[in-house]
């Protein structure tokens, strides 16, 4: 943390300084171009040295160029051409772009999607919420029997024949790999208190936090509540 | 019922100011009639509604140009089950830009996006500019969250952040921005971002990072950088990390959790107005074990003829995680010029883990859009869907559009 306020105030230093320099050189606005065919931005792209952005690589490498406070996304698109994709709206121009029941749904969301997501969920668990808030995949799991789920066979720690010290090992390296799976069907981790609350009948008091666990920025953030879920009070 | 509120009033908005012809601002917009249907996961019924979606904008409200409003909403009814309708307002704002030239200002439902964190608010944002290399941006609001239906926000969710940005130099963008997120019992998210990109000549640097102060972590850490020997070929080589991060006002947030990391390498290259290929391979490393999974992505895009598109991909995705293969192709035919006919079809095969076998699904579509006038058109998309789920699963939409 004190890395951190160092940091901040080089960087507020240098800022202060740059603000009393005058700069010219500024990007060029592109609300002209905006009805221009992508292939023709490279007429101006290409002798200026400046990279074309809209590449068949966009949609994955979008958020390199859209999550900045500065982006001139804005100059072309309207906040629609985000939320059709992110929040599952659409008027319908496109015949490529599927229906996921009344929302359009992202061609990152292929054929089958239903049963195929539990693998693409094992991928960079960032990807989910970037659309998705953490409560959307518990609103669907708990209408459906989790314990019928096809894909928890790929989970080693849910196989019938998989029990006492295999299943310590098992679904403690499973949960750290991909802990957004376990609260899609644990919600309110009261499954994971059993072994790792302080509190629990079982005896329980598995340590689960990291090395180094900065245990009071939680407690101070969410007013004791995350701690008092396993710990009684002034124990923690 | 607050959103179908909004889009009631944002119609109504409309058509009054439409009409009062004293008045200089300028409406433009598309309307969107849609009729969808599609089978209900959890009852396995086949549910069919009507869909009004409004996407609207109004300048030139002031002399000067400054003030502008944006809305974007959908309004929808079931027709078959007695679901009901439900309503989901996008966006609706009002932006005042150059303020003293200085100051843009946008109050409202918008989209923020910054480093740190991306939200959809019920607030405001200034952004400060012309202060010299370095402009700022501050916004906040109540935190708008859309769930499978409609709004799932809690009573005190709310979201705030501040970025500084460079906006003085042509080839170089950077930004680092502050961004927290409320939610009933806290402090949900306090992280802080950055992003920054350097074009050279023929190169592209980039890098973006979230670094999440409850747990003192780099939740994302990205870098790359683009290769342009030529202006139709574009190289790509990047490595990314994140560690997993949940709210802090969640159990989830106190446990250990592994990093997960992937390098990537992709080519993208136009070899003439007919053809472009691209090709990629992804190794994915999870934890810090030796678990890891080979994702291999190649696609085409041919246009033999102007009337005629078509577009080819396949990707392979094999080891930690369970086996996905894949491809599809779409074909996009214009025969006449108010006329665009498009077809495609998706194949996978897939399989969680040994024991469970290979699956497959496949999805076969077809559509077709016929503009009717200058400012109106029609389209109609049917879908089947083959899968473990279902033998057969149509759904589909036809979509009246009017452009104003």
């Amino acid at each position: 943390m004190k890395r951190l306020v160092l940091i901040l105030a080089l960087l507020g230093l240098g800022l202060v300084c740059m603000q009393q320099r005058s700069y010219a050189d500024k990007k060029i606005a592109h609300a002209d171009y905006a009805k221009m065919a992508i292939k023709d931005c490279n007429d101006c792209h290409k002798g200026e040295g400046v990279a074309p952005n809209h590449d068949s690589d966009f949609v994955r490498n979008h958020r390199v160029l859209a999550s900045n406070a500065g982006n001139n996304c804005s100059q072309c698109h309207s906040q629609a051409f985000c939320l059709d994709c992110h929040q599952g709206g659409g008027t319908g121009d496109d015949l490529n772009q599927s229906n996921a029941r009344r929302d359009y749904e992202p061609k990152s969301h292929r054929s089958g999607w239903l049963q195929i997501h539990p693998i693409k969920a094992q991928d960079n668990q960032q990807n989910c919420y970037r659309c998705h808030d953490e409560t959307y995949c518990a609103a669907c799991h708990v209408k459906l029997p989790q314990s019928s789920l096809k894909s928890l066979g790929g989970f080693v720690s849910h196989r019938p024949n998989t029990t006492g010290p295999a299943w310590g090992t098992a679904h403690g390296s499973e949960a750290r790999k991909n802990l957004q799976a376990c609260q899609t069907c644990h919600e309110d981790g009261s499954v994971c208190k059993n072994c790792h609350s302080t509190k629990s009948a079982a005896g329980g008091g598995v340590n689960p936090h990291p090395s180094g666990f900065k245990g009071g920025n939680y407690n101070s953030r969410s007013n004791g509540k995350v701690c008092l879920q396993c710990h009684l009070p002034g124990t923690f | 019922m607050t959103c179908k509120r909004i889009f009631c009033l944002l119609a109504g908005v409309t058509v009054v100011l439409a009409s009062t012809v004293a008045w200089s601002a300028e409406i433009h917009g598309t309307s969107s009639t849609q009729y969808v249907w599609f089978n209900d996961i959890f009852t396995g019924n086949k549910q069919a509604e009507f869909g009004e979606y409004l996407n609207l904008s109004i300048t030139k409200v002031d002399t000067e140009g400054k003030l502008t409003f944006q809305g974007y909403g959908r309004v929808t009814e079931d027709v078959r089950n007695g679901y009901g309708d439900q309503g989901r307002l996008y966006y609706l704002y009002g932006d005042y830009s150059n303020l003293y030239d200085k100051v843009d200002l946008r109050l409202g439902r918008q989209f923020v996006n910054y480093a740190a964190g991306t939200a959809l608010i019920d607030g405001g944002k200034i952004d400060l500019k012309n202060v010299g290399p370095v402009s700022f941006s501050v916004m906040g609001g109540r935190n708008v969250i859309f769930g499978l239906g409609g709004e799932t926000s809690q009573t005190r969710s709310f979201a705030f952040g501040t970025a500084a940005y460079l906006a003085g130099f042509k080839n170089t963008d950077a930004e680092i921005s502050y961004f927290m997120k409320f939610d009933n019992d806290g402090l949900a998210r306090d992280q802080i971002g950055g992003t920054f990109k350097q074009y050279y000549d023929a190169f592209k640097v980039y890098a973006n990072t979230r670094f999440d102060l409850p747990s003192d972590t780099f939740t994302e850490l990205l870098t790359g950088v683009k290769y342009f020997p030529m202006s139709n070929l574009v190289l790509t080589l990047e490595w990314y990390q994140s560690y997993p991060v949940f709210d802090s006002t969640s159990i989830f947030s106190i446990f250990a959790v592994d990093r997960y990391q992937e390098t990537l390498i992709r080519g993208d290259y136009t070899i003439n107005d007919q053809i472009s290929v691209n090709a990629g391979y992804k190794r994915e490393f999870f934890g810090e074990g030796n678990d890891g999974s080979d994702v291999i992505e190649i696609g085409c895009r041919i246009q033999p003829i102007q009337k005629l598109l078509v577009n080819l991909n396949f990707d392979r995705n094999n080891g930690y995680g369970g086996n996905l293969s894949g491809g599809g192709a779409d074909v996009v035919y214009t025969p006449i010029k108010p006329l665009e006919v498009a077809a495609g079809f998706q194949y996978d095969v897939y399989a969680f883990d040994r024991t469970t076998g290979d699956e497959t699904a496949r999805r076969y579509w077809l559509g077709g859009k016929y503009r009717l006038t200058k400012n109106t058109s029609a389209s109609v998309r049917i879908e089947d869907n083959d899968n473990a789920q279902y033998k057969s699963d149509w759904k589909g939409r036809v979509v009246f559009n009017y452009d104003f």
